[in-house]
This record gives C-alpha cells, sequence and structure tokens, in this order.
C-alpha cells in the first residue's frame, strides 16, 4: 500500500525533482516552526512566565488561529514528505512514535484553548493549569527530538 | 580571512563539544532539539508580531504591546537558537564553511533577516502604537517574513551540497 503511495505519478515527480521537494520541506520546517513556536508562547504564558501583562485568553485568541493554519500546513506538506519515501517510513517505529505524540499534543493543546478562557477568569492561574502547559510544552519538544532521532538513527529524511 | 576562519573551524571540530555532537551519535539530535526549539519560540515570536504589523488576525492587542510583551521570549529564543546552531556548527564546522548553502544562509541571509527583525522591532513601538499600522510597517513585515523564508531554504539545501 506504502510502496504503491511512492508509485504514483505525481509523487514521483515531487521526490525527484529537486526545486519541488525542497519547496514542501521549506514548508515543513516553516509552519512547523510557526504553530509549535504561537502555542509554545501560550504555555509559557499560562505558566506565568511569559507576556505576563496580556490576558491568557487574549494571547491565545492571538495565537492559536495562527497554530492551526501553521499545523494545518504542517501536515499537507509533512504528508508530502512522507509520500515520496513511504514504503521506508511507514514501518518506522520512531516514525509512529512522532505521530503519536503528535496526536497527544494536539489534544493538550486544544484543552490548553479552551482552558485559556476559563484560567483568565481567575487572578492566579490554576496550578493545573500550569502543569497542563508545561506537559504541551515538552509534548511538542518531544516531537520535534523524534523528528531529529529518525535522521540520526534511520537515515532517514 | 578565508585561512582564519579554516583554522577557528579546525579549532572548533577538535573542541569537546565539536567532537562530542560530530562522534556520538546520541548527542547530535538533542543539539539539533535545541536548534529547532529556540527557533520555534523564535520565529513564532517575529512571525506574531509581523502578522500583527501587517494587520492580519486577531487586533485586541497593538503591534506596539504585543512586540514589548514578546520581547523576552523573543531575544530568549535567539540564545538558545545561537546555542544550538554554535554547537551543530562546531561539529562540522570546515564541512560547513565549505558549503555554498551555508555561505549563503550565514554569510547573507541570517545577517540581514536579523538586522531586519531588530529594526521592525524597535520601529513597531510607534508603528503599532494605534490599532492600523501604516504602510511602511506592512512592508516592513512582509518582507520580515521572505527573509526568514530565504534562511529557512538556504539552510534547506545545505545537506544538497
Amino acid at each position: 500500500m506504502w510502496e504503491a503511495l511512492e508509485q504514483m505519478g505525481w509523487v514521483k515527480t515531487l521526490g525527484s525533482t529537486g526545486w519541488m521537494y525542497a519547496s514542501v520541506a521549506v514548508t515543513h520546517y516553516l509552519t512547523m516552526f510557526w504553530f509549535i513556536g504561537s502555542i509554545a508562547i501560550v504555555d509559557l504564558r499560562v505558566m506565568g512566565v511569559a507576556a505576563r501583562n496580556r490576558d491568557v485568553k487574549e494571547l491565545a485568541q492571538q495565537l492559536f488561529p495562527w497554530a492551526w493554519i501553521g499545523f494545518t500546513l504542517a501536515v499537507i506538506s509533512g504528508f508530502l514528505m512522507f509520500a515520496t519515501d513511504a514504503g521506508d517510513w511507514a514501518p518506522d517505529d520512531i516514525f509512529h512514535y512522532k505521530l503519536a505524540l503528535i496526536a497527544v499534543a494536539v489534544l493538550f493543546a486544544i484543552i490548553v484553548q479552551r482552558g485559556a478562557r476559563k484560567w483568565a477568569q481567575t487572578p492566579a492561574t490554576p496550578a493545573s493549569a500550569k502543569i497542563i502547559a508545561a506537559i504541551s510544552l515538552l509534548l511538542w519538544i518531544s516531537t520535534i527530538l523524534c523528528s531529529s532521532e529518525i535522521p540520526a538513527m534511520r537515515g532517514l529524511g | 580571512m578565508h585561512d582564519v576562519l579554516i583554522a577557528i573551524a579546525k579549532w572548533l571540530e577538535a573542541t569537546p563539544w565539536g567532537s562530542m555532537t560530530r562522534e556520538w551519535t546520541y548527542a547530535y539530535p538533542f543539539v539539533q532539539l535545541t536548534h529547532f526549539t529556540g527557533l520555534s519560540i523564535w520565529l513564532g515570536t517575529n512571525f506574531a508580531l509581523d502578522l500583527r504589523l501587517l494587520g492580519l488576525g486577531k487586533r485586541r492587542a497593538t503591534a506596539a504591546e504585543l512586540a514589548r510583551e514578546l520581547f523576552v521570549w523573543n531575544w530568549i529564543a535567539f540564545c538558545i537558537v545561537l546555542a544550538g546552531g554554535f554547537m551543530l556548527f562546531s561539529g562540522l564546522a570546515t564541512t560547513f564553511i565549505g558549503n555554498i548553502a551555508f555561505q549563503w544562509k550565514l554569510g547573507l541571509f541570517v545577517p540581514v533577516a536579523l538586522i531586519w527583525h531588530i529594526v521592525v522591532q524597535r520601529k513597531a513601538r510607534e508603528w503599532g502604537l494605534t490599532k492600523e499600522t501604516p504602510g511602511i510597517a506592512k512592508f516592513a513585515a512582509i518582507t520580515e517574513i521572505l527573509l526568514w523564508i530565504c534562511v529557512i531554504t538556504a539552510a534547506v539545501e545545505i545537506p544538497n551540497h
């Protein structure tokens, strides 16, 4: 199935045309940095260490729409990169960890985004909120670690 | 000039941190992690300001307020990027300085983008006082985004040269 994806005409063109693959890779890195950074700033704000003069809710409303646009573009460009070498990526266990971590991290991002409305109403951010934000931040850092492990350990990507 | 660079590069490769990133398989991903985590917060804070200067997205906060509030983490992130990048560079310094994509990245795009960013961040204090930003602010913001795209493009091209 994954080999069939890899052998599709447009996927082969993408994989063998230097500027096309580079554009997709640039999009993936750019949007990945952008969305993780945007979520990280909200996490740091909830933890009480960044942008303390701005309301949690307001900062979340400022940054989360950008985070989700960036995330969507990162997923699309990531899938295109995956497709060009799908047969090798699909069975890789570090890649599986990466996808699983992303799924959990997205869940925490949604919790932080929804929680920001409530947490902004109390004078002090609840400790539970700070823990959730810290976990969210750690999860995203872990996804970057998995992404860096794959080329180092497998020579993929 | 070139001989001096080569000498510095050779010395960096021989330093303990240089040989560690090069030779120890487990070190490299953590060093890259440092560079990438810093980059995420660096570009996240940069783009948040640029997009506000462009007048896109939520406009409750002014660009001046955002510039002020994000300033500290913007530069903390820059230090993290620099530390990670320095370690990555030290591991393969002689290879990097001979790489044409790296030369474009560090010789041109990074200094220009960085100076541009500092100017935008400073000017945002006056451009961003009102809800509507002037045309010059929008031009400066879109240029900054394009400059960082140039930096990433050069970085992505490094393994291909």
